[in-house]
């Protein structure tokens, strides 16, 4: 088969996990040096497909050769897919290739389950020490861990890899039981502890072999089952405190061909996956708590957005005063983020706050309006019902048609 | 009213607007002319006027944000940044917030300038070159703005020894391994290395582009916010991408597997159960294509 063939094949077959993100990777050059590739803890976007997502890796799988046979899955085994292999040299050369070209910054390499866990696992690593090794590649590397691969694999995968990740999958144990028999709960969370185990001793003594500067992520899919957004995110809050995990990546379930009678055939919910993000954020950089963001079971609203949200639910915070209150609260206003929030930190140690100085910092002022207190502006409709506001504030239509 | 015509680069401007304060000229008592302002009869050039004496303190800091912001190309380019350093110095300091008409104003175009070096970093396409005499790797580039160098260097870490170039239309940068030179005019013998037909390495390229891609997901709205209409004319993935999108648009497909391997022939794997002895390999994949089979 031809190497185009498989990189179609293979690039089809990987493209549902979402986790391409190239950030976190300590600062490495190869200025005057043998070999190519640098990092800086930034990533880049070299391309965005159709879809709007951003194409900052080179993210295949070594093949979609499998043994499992998860539901939600177009490689699952029962799936009648065309079924490619790369050796690792091939996957090498593309990587080097692409690179040089600077279509990516790196390579996210992932698999089936061939033979078995453990023999997955070394073929992942093997790719990752090529291009190491051999080829002084110091771009950036995110290998998927196999769950059930054993302790002394992921601690090599380590060693070459920035990122790794296991896929937590689905949002609940249940969904996992019935949609993905051949995988484990158990597992999966002892891969994660694995990881978090070599983070925390690489970055606690000095000694310690390196270990995944750029940290692990897992992927949840969302809206192949019945999970309410209320147990994601607290799922997600608790592998964030478990794990010290540095993303979790919600991906909105897509169809796939010839799908089983099990999960749904339906448009993915981009809107609901977008809220998804939206409320990560919020608890990733925000300090929000996934019950204040949902206190009861149920979902995120889809027309308006959860920090607005929020806003509406607890209206005795406000108005805040944006000459007075503290920075954190600031930027829990609708419409004012972290970084204007900072802004105006800077700025009223220098004068007062006035209403204008919101239009200069590009805040989101319909937004922030009913919920701010300057030097010069009361919100006249403080004593608005929160229903009435939110049915001024809602997203129109068409902001929501984009997603 | 003072016309001072200077070459267009930050260094030369720096002097000027050095005299400039000395003498206490006013912001609006000044035009600024770079190399792209048509000439006039008043033009004074700004070089070579007498010294005057006197001291100025401006913080490295500002010194670097002046610096960056007159990549910005666009009106008043020079005029702005005469009047932060001018209220600046008057012992304005809000001149430089963002929260400040002038500062706003800044802020805005650093943050301009700082993304076109993002672009840059994100969507030049180099391509090998076999010619002889030229670098390794060879792009053409249309920034928006004066980026290219000192947004280049980037590409030095990326690429180790190899050589490269990188044209425009107006300037152009050239890495030997070992120095980067930056010419305010691009050679013309780099711009024809840079314009090169596209070589077969594309190909690779733009199927793994198609394949990425999910058309169950297709947003075009989000996706030209990224990567904005007039840079798609110099990626190889440029011309698949209006394709892909009227195919799913056309919705033959509300799944999300590439149109190219939508139907075709697959391969079912048999159940593995507990014990099984290896099995032949299959007749329809061989070699490295084949699957593992359970040890
Ligand atoms: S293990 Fe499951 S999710 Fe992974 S490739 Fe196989 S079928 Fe797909």
């Amino acid at each position: 088969m031809q190497l185009i063939e498989k990189l179609t094949i293979l690039a089809d077959a990987a493209k549902y996990d979402a986790s391409c993100a190239s950030s976190g990777a300590p600062k490495r050059s190869s200025k005057g040096k043998d070999g190519i590739g640098s990092t800086n803890g930034m990533g880049i976007c070299h391309s965005y497909t159709p879809d709007g997502r951003c194409v900052a890796l080179l993210k295949i799988l070594l093949t979609n050769f499998c043994l499992y046979d998860c539901q939600y899955c177009i490689n699952r085994r029962s799936s009648d897919v065309p079924r490619a292999r790369f050796t690792p040299e091939e996957v090498v050369t593309l990587t080097l290739d692409f690179y040089k070209r600077n279509c990516i910054s790196g390579l996210f390499l992932s698999s089936g389950i061939i033979r078995s866990a453990d023999y997955t696992m070394e073929q992942l690593i093997r790719v990752a020490k090529l291009l190491r090794q051999e080829h002084q590649f110091r771009g950036y590397i995110h290998l998927k861990t196999i769950p059930d691969a054993a302790p002394e694999l992921i601690a090599e995968a380590g060693l070459y890899a920035d990122r790794l990740s296991v896929n937590i999958e689905l949002p609940t144990e249940t969904s996992l039981v019935r949609l993905a028999p051949e995988k484990n709960v158990g597992s999966i969370h002892q891969a994660m502890h694995s990881i978090h185990l070599g983070e925390r001793e690489a970055k606690e003594e000095r000694r310690a072999p390196r270990f995944a500067p750029a940290g692990q992520s897992t992927q949840m899919i969302v809206g192949a089952d019945a999970t309410d957004d209320s147990t994601i995110l607290h799922n997600a809050q608790s592998l964030y405190h478990d794990y010290r995990l540095r993303r979790v990546y919600y991906s909105a379930f897509s169809p796939i061909p010839q799908s089983p009678k099990t999960v749904p055939f339906e448009a993915p919910p981009l809107l609901r996956e977008h809220r998804l993000y939206q409320a990560d954020f919020l608890m990733r950089g925000y300090g929000f708590s996934a019950t204040e963001l949902l206190a009861g079971p149920g979902n995120l609203a889809l027309d308006i957005d959860p920090k607005l949200a929020w806003a509406l639910a607890n209206r005795a915070q406000f108005p805040v005063d944006l000459n007075r209150a503290d920075e954190s609260l600031i930027a829990r206003v609708p419409g004012i983020g972290v970084l204007s929030a900072r802004r105006l930190g800077a700025l009223r140690r220098e004068r007062r706050i006035r209403y204008e100085d919101l239009t200069r910092l590009r805040c989101v002022l319909e937004k922030a309006k009913p919920f701010i207190v300057t030097q010069d502006y009361r919100p006249p409709r403080a004593e608005h019902e929160s229903v009435v506001l939110r049915q001024q504030l809602r997203d129109t239509p068409a902001q929501m048609a984009l997603w | 009213m003072h016309s001072l015509r200077f070459d267009g680069s930050f260094a030369t401007w720096r002097q000027a607007a050095r005299r400039a304060l000395l003498q206490g000229l006013a912001p609006h008592q000044l035009q600024w002319l770079d190399e792209e302002a048509p000439p006039s009869l008043f033009d004074q050039p700004a070089e070579g006027a007498p010294e005057p004496s006197g001291r100025l303190r401006v913080s490295p800091e500002l010194l670097d944000l002046l610096e960056s912001a007159a990549q910005y190309r666009g009106d008043e380019r020079w005029s702005l940044l005469y009047r932060v350093l001018w209220r600046f110095v008057q012992g304005e300091r809000s001149a430089v917030l963002a929260g400040d008409p002038d500062g706003s104003e800044l802020h805005r175009r650093l943050k301009a300038v700082r993304r076109e070096a993002h672009h840059l970093h994100a969507f030049v396409r180099f391509q090998p070159c076999k010619i002889p005499d030229a670098p390794d790797f060879v792009a053409w580039f249309e920034p928006a703005h004066d980026i290219l160098a000192s947004a280049s260097g980037h590409f030095a870490e990326r690429l180790g020894k190899h050589s490269w170039l990188i044209a425009t239309p107006r300037d152009g940068v050239y890495w030997d391994g070992q120095h980067l030179q930056h010419e305010r005019r691009c050679p013309a013998q780099w711009q024809a290395w840079a314009q090169q037909p596209e070589d077969d390495g594309q190909a690779l390229w733009r199927a793994y582009y198609g394949s990425t891609f999910n058309p169950a997901r297709l947003n075009r709205t989000v996706m030209q916010q990224h990567l904005p209409l007039r840079f798609w004319k110099h990626l190889p993935e440029g011309p698949l991408i209006p394709q892909l999108m009227s195919e799913a648009r056309a919705g033959a497909q509300r799944d999300g597997q590439a149109l190219v391997l939508a139907g075709r022939k697959g391969k079912r794997i048999a159940q593995i159960n507990e014990g099984d002895a290896a099995r032949p390999p299959s007749a329809s994949v061989s070699g490295s294509d084949a699957p593992d089979l359970p040890r």
